[in-house]
């Protein structure tokens, strides 16, 4: 099991739940928590952590020169042990940070928006298996150490090496639920499709994070149809739906339980058929975007009020998987599905996570 | 002796920011024949108003507009081939407005650059990201940076209602662009 070599080494020595105490307290008061406690950081544990990786831990990996901050490997180190990482989750923490950094959002002022914005993870690959990375059952939800503490640790990043702080330079009107937690291995086993990160044109067998920010999730729950065309529109309808519209086109991902995947792809629907599909049928009539004052765009591609008229309007702005990220994820048990709202696009690709201490790719 | 706990924000002994504060560009004691820019950060009613303003100071305080411009990326401050344009075009800039998390704070830096370009300026933000654009000042070096705050919201006002908020704002932009305000 992962982890339990760390546990076995603890049993050996005197615990002293105080000092763990008044240490947690301690990072309290220094302002690192997001409101959770933290696992303090020592020199010995972070050295564990920076020798799971084969980057120099003086690499800037990350910059915002608006607030003159910057992320070394040495600085993700530290915020990933206070997450409660264990060491060989660094490479994915690297991983996943740097397919964010992808993202236009996560170099501009995406961080301090008012959407507040959660990013996304995906794992593909070994690593899933080698760390327990959950992909299947209550995959949104908690119970699994990588799960919670990997996004954690990009939070954590985000807060103390950006100095991004809730209420000051992070001005997210009300946020969402599931910032700094949503991170998921793809349900490969059960998926009829190509990971996801074979699709985004890493070689097969690749341990692989893609990575983007969400503005919500929304589930789609349909277990009573055999059609795929029905199955389809239900997921268009949801998609489509205005109140996640702001500029001319809008981004979307799905994150299909092995159920619904199956169904689809039983149907003869590969990703890029899905993302056809739904592409062309995800949207709103003009009359029913100026119902809600949307119907127009301004010069900068706002929407606002117009004059209304007929068409359709889709918003996806094209079939490719940037606009619409699929990935298979949960249990095999029921239809139940989430959409993902993206807040900019997907990079549509995927970054490689080294084996531990290793520069090569994982596979 | 048990170990140190490391600090995750890389600015443990880092100096504070520094706190001497801003001199501001030298003003003149009216805009009478002065040259004005207008930089808008793209959001919604930012160019209507600014361009209001424009037409106000025009119209009753003797200046010329000679530099419309955007700012294309709102979150980010101004580049600096942007500010040098403005330097040379204009005597004085006014910019907005900080309607959002990141452009707020970037509005207000884009005022400390101008100024610190020798070129006064005038930075409108909506009175609810005054936290974050404090923040901001703080960074830069000048804390209580004084940038002007007009009612949230800004983004949903009409043409009317924007020429309205343009009156209300004009003896403000004019005092921040002529009186050396207390730092």
């Amino acid at each position: 099991m992962p982890g339990q070599a760390v546990i076995a080494e603890q049993t050996e020595t005197e615990l002293d739940p105080d000092a763990a105490h008044a240490a947690i307290e301690y990072c309290y008061t220094q302002g690192w928590s997001d409101g959770l406690p933290l696992v303090p950081a020592t020199r010995p544990l972070v050295e564990k952590f920076l020798a799971a990786t084969a980057r120099n831990p003086a690499e800037v990996i990350g910059r915002l020169p608006q607030l003159d901050r910057s992320v070394t490997v040495e600085l993700a180190a530290i915020n990933a042990v206070m997450a409660g990482c264990l060491p060989e989750y660094f490479p994915v923490v690297l991983a996943a940070w740097d397919a964010l950094m992808r993202e236009r959002a996560t170099t501009g002022g995406g961080w301090q928006s008012t959407s507040g914005p959660a990013p996304l993870m995906v794992i593909n690959g070994p690593v899933r298996a080698d760390l327990g990375i959950n992909a299947t059952g209550g995959v949104f939800g908690p119970g699994f150490r990588p799960n919670a503490t990997i996004p954690r640790a990009i939070g954590l990043m985000v807060r103390n090496a950006y100095g991004i702080h809730p209420h000051e330079l992070e001005q997210a009107t009300q946020g969402l639920p599931g910032r700094w937690s949503i991170c998921l291995a793809e349900n490969e086993e059960d998926s009829p499709w190509p990971a996801l990160a074979t699709e985004a044109g890493l070689p097969p067998g690749t341990s692989a994070v893609s990575a983007t920010l969400l503005r919500t999730c929304e589930f789609v729950d349909n277990r009573h149809t055999s059609s795929a065309e029905h199955l389809l529109a239900d997921f268009a309808d949801t998609i489509g739906r205005s109140g996640a519209w702001i500029f001319r086109h809008a981004s979307a991902g799905i994150v299909f339980c092995p159920e619904h995947a199956q169904l689809l792809a039983g149907a003869g629907f590969d990703r890029a058929g899905v993302r056809a599909f739904l592409a062309d049928r995800s949207g709103r009539s003009t009359a029913g975007l100026a119902a809600v004052g949307k119907d127009a765009c301004d010069d900068n591609g706002v929407r606002g009020p117009g004059d209304g008229g007929d068409g359709f309007q889709r918003m996806l702005a094209g079939s490719e998987s940037q606009h619409l990220l699929i990935a298979v994820a949960g249990a095999r048990n029921a239809g139940i599905s989430m959409v993902v709202r993206l807040f900019g696009g997907w990079s549509g690709t995927s970054v490689p996570v080294p084996r531990p201490g290793r520069e090569e790719s994982y596979d | 002796m048990p170990n140190a706990i490391l600090d995750p924000t890389g600015r443990a002994g880092a100096p504070r920011a520094r706190s001497a504060g801003l001199t501001l560009a030298a003003r003149r004691p009216d805009l009478s024949g002065q040259r004005v820019g207008l930089m808008d950060n793209t959001k919604h009613n930012a160019a209507l108003l600014l361009a209001e303003i424009g037409g106000l100071l025009a119209a009753e305080h003797g200046v010329t507009v000679t530099l419309e411009a955007t700012k294309a990326d709102f979150a980010a401050p101004a580049p600096a081939d942007l500010v040098v344009r403005y330097r040379e075009a204009c005597d004085v800039v006014i910019t907005g407005v900080g309607d959002c998390g990141s452009c707020s704070a970037s509005a207000v830096a884009d005022g400390i650059g101008f100024e610190q370009a020798g070129v006064p300026a005038a930075v409108i933000c909506s009175d609810a990201f005054v936290v974050t654009a404090d923040a901001m000042a703080e960074l830069r070096g000048a804390p209580g940076y004084h940038y002007i705050r007009t009612a949230h919201p800004v983004a949903v006002l009409t043409t009317e209602q924007v020429r309205q908020r343009a009156k209300q704002l004009l003896p403000e932009v004019v005092a921040a662009l002529t009186e050396t305000l207390p730092q």
